[in-house]
């Protein structure tokens, strides 16, 4: 993320030049197929999802087809708690109940997944997290704002839980939580462990929440989501990032991200890819406004 | 190929040293017997100089017209010729300027500085005859390309501006990644290993806009000199080249000003004497003005945009008597790029050099110079002023060098020169310091320091053994000492690919070795003269380099911090040998040379997937090293002479490299691979006035790591290579056609002016500089391979330039 914001800043240099990009057709044999796991749980109260999909050729347009015959369990490894996740509309889901929640802040919980390739199983425990204390938003014309498009440029508050060092996941969403925006992944407000304990987000981090090609029209919402995450998975999430936004005069070569559903049996040369991740989160919204 | 693992450096130097002192002796022993034999000779020795400017002369040949006997000026200027007592015919004689022969009765040692008058075109035809001792069959040295600026100046320039590294990238065995890269490599070599000496003085980062144009003001520069393989001993600490960057010494017979306007920056020199004859200065600045030409259309949060470079080179040079000269050299640049106070960055290098030429005897010459030179970079973003809390956060980093070389060249006879010196650098290094600060309430990231010293011994001797042969061999002793103060890290040995365990920490006193390397750098190059026309040449060389640059992008960025050899990172070691033939046709018409080459890489950097570069205490934790390997075939044409001068190179050529923990560990192609790499130079004069310049290249794409696939999580396509090989595929080949056209105004006495109009990418070929996989930003249903080209159109350039 630190060389994100200088990469961003050098590319608006060298975007001075003629640098232009467009869309090609390249030839790529179709790669294997693994089994794609897509499970994080949270303290939301109510039913909680985990997918499971084949991984596709990556220029494949629509959706990955699904894994319906898989057996998913969760355990609460603290509260010594079992869920039984059963397959309907495409994923794999445990509903507690109303009010109810599976996801409890400290708890370590685990993954099971028996699927034909093997048994796997993950562990994450779920981490504290503060709340969003309000969100802001400014007007720019087309003059004013560094894109040069006209809209409202957003930013949310909120200040780092005192002590420990905590790392979160920041998405912001456009209306509806279907329409994902930006993600942002901090250590304490901040880019770095130990410099920023129980202080405001920094201002990078509290303005990235608006998409800067395409800024928030009246009436639109903001929704912002903070969760807490582990910093094996905050590692794995800025990984998946580097890879997506990997464009630019300073791309690094692509890189797998790893897994942390691992096979029970060592020996097996079965291997599933994704990701196991559990959060306490907070959501705030906003209502564009002149 | 002589393996050398360096696990046990000291054990292997004490092999190698035996059987080359072996070796040393007995040659050694050889020539004192020829010296001594000798019938009585005397010495002609002096300096060689530009009539008009004073400016010494690199590489003129001095020689009697007709045999091979004659010697060369060295890069101060300075030749010495040991000939028998009696009567000789001397000519000195270089490309583009009147020869001067001279009938010498030699009955004592003759001190004879020599002025050269340049000759007009027209004369150039008939002046370049008889034997060149600089012409390419003739030297010992294979893999050498020595370019004058006038010959860089012919090149079809990038928006109207001479370039010195664009000038290099046309040779063979030279590329880059791309347009906009901010390092070339070298015959497979990685950009980390180009030694690049301006004055002497090693620079760190060599371009300004991030590889756009050179850091080498043109206006400043007199004479480049790129080897590329059989290294003379002088030269280590780096592996795959050296780029050697002589600067004028400014006009010590008139003043003189030079400069040019361009759309994209402008330059100006001064130049004069102090005392004429004695000492001159000369002081070239350039800056580029994209932000004030922007400014006009730039409104809110961007009117505050700055983006520009400025670079200042100065020397003065006093002789001060017959035997001795100093020069004292110095250069500052900058790149500067920011957003008001929110957002600021800025980068550059600066180096000092001080120099003194000492004749000791006529046949006996030294020069010692002591350089100092720094890179450094520093961002700084602060909150906006509106902001109810004041935030900052700030990172610089920097590595400093100060070093000290003295070398000597001793002309024993006309057929043998030794070569021999010493050099030492000190190393410091600051890999970043970051301050965060929210209003009152500051906290600090500092990476610990590290310090270096680097020290070298080395012998060579040039021996023509007749008309026919001639070697040039000798030996480099390299050490370096990763030293206190400083910190050593510790990790577990882990499965190789993956982030190394991180034990403990050990900390040094000032001085006191952390980690220590020492290799023994045999240097050997040969030539065998078939006839007057045509030579066969071969050369070994061994180099160690003991630095490192830390960058996982395609070309290296501003910010990618050096760092030198320790406990965990082992110093590079390259083995190469080349062998040439070399051709010149009769009258000079032109020259012709074809080279191969195989290199053995050992302990190269590479990086664990998803390694954490920036502002990583445990980086070395996230190293691995590699073996790499390299070999080709390089052609090289070039016409000096006539109306239409110019050359083509074509190089075949493939570098690998296999990391153990990396694509399946098996050998994969290096990301500055490229198959075939033509290049056509051409340019034509029409009249006096007018003339036009053309470049053609064609290079087959560079390896790719595509993906084959996608993970769907949490709402992100994942792009995922399934193979698991990087550099699976190839990008498209890039070609790209250049030209320029030059127009003289009326050449007055007092004012000489030209236009010069270029146009760059003439038929707008998007050339892909990568190849990267996303999800439409509109529709994020939508998955595509994107193509980015750092220029994707045809651009002009008009610079006016002047001197008087």
């Amino acid at each position: 993320m630190k060389r994100n914001l200088t990469t961003i800043a050098l590319l608006l240099a060298a975007a001075g030049f003629t640098a232009c990009e467009d869309t090609i057709d390249i030839d790529i044999p179709k790669g294997k197929t693994y089994t794609v796991v897509d499970a994080w749980i949270t303290d939301v109260p109510g039913k909680q999802d985990i997918r499971l999909t084949q991984s596709v050729p990556y220029t494949s347009q629509g959706a990955a087809p699904v894994i319906s015959d898989a057996k998913v369990t969760l355990t609460d490894v603290t509260g010594n708690k079992t869920f039984a996740f059963t397959f309907a509309n495409g994923v794999y889901s445990h509903d507690p109940g109303a009010g109810q929640k599976i996801g409890e802040i400290g708890h370590v919980y685990k993954l099971r997944i028996e699927l034909k390739e093997g048994v796997f199983e993950a562990q994450d425990t779920l981490k504290r997290v503060p709340v969003i204390d309000s969100i802001a938003a400014d007007f720019k014309t087309k003059e004013e704002a560094v894109s040069g498009e006209e809209g409202f440029f957003a930013r949310f508050y909120a200040k780092d839980l005192v002590g420990a060092t905590d790392w979160y996941w920041v998405r912001s969403y456009r209306n509806n939580l279907q329409t994902r925006v930006e993600d942002i992944f901090t250590i304490d407000g901040s880019y770095a462990e130990d410099v920023a304990d129980g202080k405001d987000f920094i201002q990078p981090i509290s303005e990235g929440i608006t998409d800067y090609g395409k800024p928030f029209l009246e009436g639109e919402k903001v929704i912002v989501r903070l969760s807490s995450v582990t910093k094996r998975s905050h590692a794995f999430l800025e990984q998946v990032q580097q890879q997506i936004d990997n464009g630019g005069l300073f791309a690094k070569i692509l890189e797998n991200v790893p897994t942390n559903v691992l096979n029970t049996d060592k020996n097996s040369q079965g291997r599933v890819l994704g990701w196991f991740g559990t959060s306490a989160v907070s959501y705030k919204e906003k209502t564009m406004q002149k | 190929m002589l393996p050398v693992p360096c696990i046990r450096p000291h054990y292997k130097l004490k092999t190698n040293m035996k059987s080359t002192a072996r070796l040393l002796t007995s040659l050694l022993l050889i020539l004192i017997a020829t010296a001594s034999s000798a019938q009585q000779r005397f010495t002609i020795s002096g300096y060689v100089k530009d009539e008009n400017s004073g400016e010494t002369l690199i590489g003129i040949s001095i020689g009697k017209p007709g045999t091979s006997t004659g010697t060369v000026s060295n890069e101060y200027g300075f030749y010495s010729l040991t000939l028998p007592a009696g009567k000789h015919d001397i000519q000195f004689s270089y490309i583009g300027y009147q020869p001067q022969k001279f009938t010498i009765d030699l009955t004592a040692n003759k001190r004879l500085d020599i002025k050269l008058g340049k000759s007009d075109r027209q004369l150039n035809e008939v002046v370049i005859s008889g034997k060149q001792q600089e012409k390419n069959i003739n030297t010992l040295n294979t893999s050498m390309n020595k370019l004058d600026i006038a010959e860089i100046r012919k090149l079809p320039t990038f928006m109207g501006e001479v370039d010195v590294i664009r000038t290099i990238q046309t040779l063979p065995g030279v590329n880059t990644v791309g347009e906009g890269a901010a390092s070339f490599n070298v015959r497979g070599g990685n950009g980390d290993e180009n030694l690049i000496l301006m004055d002497e003085a090693p620079v760190y980062n060599s371009t300004h806009m991030l590889g756009f144009f050179s850091v080498f003001n043109p206006d400043a520069v007199k004479n480049i000199n790129l080897i590329k393989g059989g290294f003379p001993a002088e030269y280590g600490g780096r592996t795959a080249s050296v780029l050697d960057i002589r600067m004028k010494d400014g006009n010590n017979q008139k003043f003189a000003m030079t400069g040019g306007i361009g759309n994209i920056f402008s330059r100006l020199a001064v130049e004069g004497p102090l005392q004429k004859d004695k000492s001159s200065f000369i002081i070239a600045g350039r800056r580029s003005y994209m932000d004030v030409l922007m400014k006009p259309f730039l409104k809110g949060d961007m009117k505050d945009t700055k983006l520009y470079f400025y670079d200042l080179t100065a020397k003065v040079n006093f002789q001060l008597n017959k035997n001795n000269s100093l020069f004292v050299s110095g250069y500052f640049g900058r790149d500067v790029f920011g957003f008001g106070k929110e957002a600021n960055m800025n980068w550059g290098n600066n180096t000092a050099s001080l120099r003194w030429n000492h004749i000791f005897n006529n046949r006996l010459f030294m020069n010692l110079t002591t350089y100092y030179t720094k890179y450094d970079y520093s961002l700084k973003f602060l909150s906006n002023e509106k902001s109810t809390t004041s935030q900052e956060f700030s990172w610089t980093s920097n590595i400093i060098n100060y070093g000290v070389k003295p070398s000597f060249t001793y002309y024993l006879n006309s057929n043998n020169t030794l070569h021999f010196g010493a050099q030492g650098t000190y190393y410091t290094f600051k890999p970043g310091n970051t301050l965060s600060r929210q209003d009152a309430d500051e906290t600090r990231i500092v990476l610990k320091d590290k310090n270096a010293l680097e020290g070298a011994l080395y012998l060579d001797h040039e021996w023509k053994a007749g008309n026919k042969f001639g070697v040039q061999y000798g030996v480099r002793l390299s050490g370096f000492q990763y030293r206190g103060k400083g910190t050593a890290y510790y990790y577990a040995d882990t499965t190789a690919g993956i982030r190394k365990r991180f034990i403990g920490t050990k900390d040094y006193e000032n001085g006191k070795t952390i980690a220590d390397y020492y290799f023994l750098e045999p240097r050997l190059s040969a030539r065998y003269a078939i006839n007057s026309t045509s030579s066969v040449k071969a050369a070994f060389s061994r180099s160690a380099q003991y630095m490192h640059q830390l960058s996982n992008t395609a070309s290296p960025t501003p910010v990618d911090i050096w760092t030198p050899v320790s406990n965990n990172v082992k110093p590079q070691l390259t083995d190469q040998v080349t062998a040439g033939y070399f051709y010149n046709a009769p009258g000079d018409k032109f020259e012709l040379s074809a080279e191969v080459f195989y290199k053995k890489m050992q302990d190269q950097l590479d990086f664990i997937d998803n390694a954490d570069l920036d502002l990583n205490e445990f980086i070395e934790g996230d190293l691995l090293a590699s073996k790499g390997r390299a070999y080709g075939l390089e052609l090289y044409v070039k016409k000096d002479i006539g109306a239409t001068t110019g050359w083509i190179s074509y190089t075949l050529s493939r570098s690998e490299r296999k990391t153990p923990g990396l694509s399946l560990n098996e050998w994969f192609i290096n990301r500055y691979d490229r198959t075939h790499n033509l290049n056509i130079v051409a340019s034509h004069e029409f009249t006096k006035r007018a003339s036009m310049s053309a470049n053609w290249m064609f290079a087959s794409g560079t390896p790719a790591t595509f993906a084959d696939s996608r993970l769907e999580f949490q709402d992100w396509d994942i792009p995922y290579n399934t193979t698991e090989k990087r550099n699976n595929y190839r990008l498209k080949p890039f070609h790209r056609l250049d030209l320029s056209f030059t127009y003289k105004g009326k050449q007055l006495k007092r004012w000489k002016g030209e236009w010069v109009f270029s146009l760059y990418n003439v038929y707008a070929r998007r050339n892909a500089y990568t190849v990267y996989f996303r999800q439409n930003p509109d529709d994020p249903s939508k998955k595509e391979a994107v193509r980015l080209s750092i220029i994707g159109s045809i651009i002009p350039g008009i610079t006016y330039n002047f001197k008087f």
